[in-house]
């Protein structure tokens, strides 16, 4: 079975590594954008399972790519996780309001990113997770 | 990181912001050497990887400590993944 492919949207150049990383660990396949115009042009293009969206976004902010989305019929069904480092009183309602599946303040606890994942995937708990030279971890 | 704020700004939340990244930076690269996803660490590595961790999260909660402290902000929930997480089904 083909792996489930999640674009990250962040531009926090480090953070899109550690992420790219953890997920790629746990076998999703990962594309990157760092701003709201590359992220929705790459949601369009690579038409992703998933997507965890920033909300301090140079080029429009996240808001804006989730109010994109859901202008294309092809995206709209896309479950949206917002990790910000924003503060969570306003900005949780207006993400759910604006279609957002889970919002998530940073730092966030690894297994709870990716319990959410899950979750919004609708995949099993306890997903493998492997090192990125091919050993499974204990 | 983006242009600090006017004195007549909120301050705060320009501060929670970036520190929260940098926390999140700190936190996730940490936890991707301890589990050894960039390769094996020693034993005498790990512990020094730990205590960074260990000091990142104490950083964490003085940082949620001091914003649930802002007066007009409502009390946080004590669960913490109720708190920053609600995956709608």
């Amino acid at each position: 079975m083909a792996n489930k492919k999640i674009l990250i949207v962040d531009d926090d150049r480090d953070l899109q590594r550690g992420m790219h990383l953890r997920l790629k660990a746990n076998q999703y396949d990962v594309c990157l954008a760092g701003n709201a115009f590359s992220g929705f042009c790459e949601a369009q293009r690579s038409e992703p399972d998933l997507i965890l969206l920033d909300l301090g976004l140079p080029a429009g902010g996240g808001f804006l790519v989730m109010e994109r989305l859901k202008t294309i019929p092809a995206l709209a069904a896309i479950p949206v996780i917002v990790v910000s480092a924003r503060d969570s009183q306003g900005n949780q309602k207006r993400a759910f309001d604006t279609g957002a599946k889970a919002f998530l303040q940073k730092p966030v606890d690894d297994e709870q990113l990716l319990a959410v994942i899950r979750q919004a995937l609708g995949e099993p708990a306890g997903k493998k997770e492997s090192t990125l030279y091919g050993q499974e971890a204990v | 990181m983006t242009t600090p704020p006017q004195p007549s700004s909120n301050l705060s939340a320009y501060l929670s912001h970036e520190l929260r990244n940098a926390l999140a930076c700190i936190h996730q690269f940490g936890n991707i050497l301890l589990e050894g996803l960039a390769g094996e660490l020693t034993g005498e590595q790990r512990e020094y990887v730990g205590i960074m961790l260990q000091n990142s999260s104490k950083i964490r909660s003085v940082l949620d400590g001091a914003l649930d402290g802002v007066p007009g902000r409502p009390e946080k929930s004590t669960n913490k993944i109720e708190r920053i997480s609600k995956l709608e089904t």
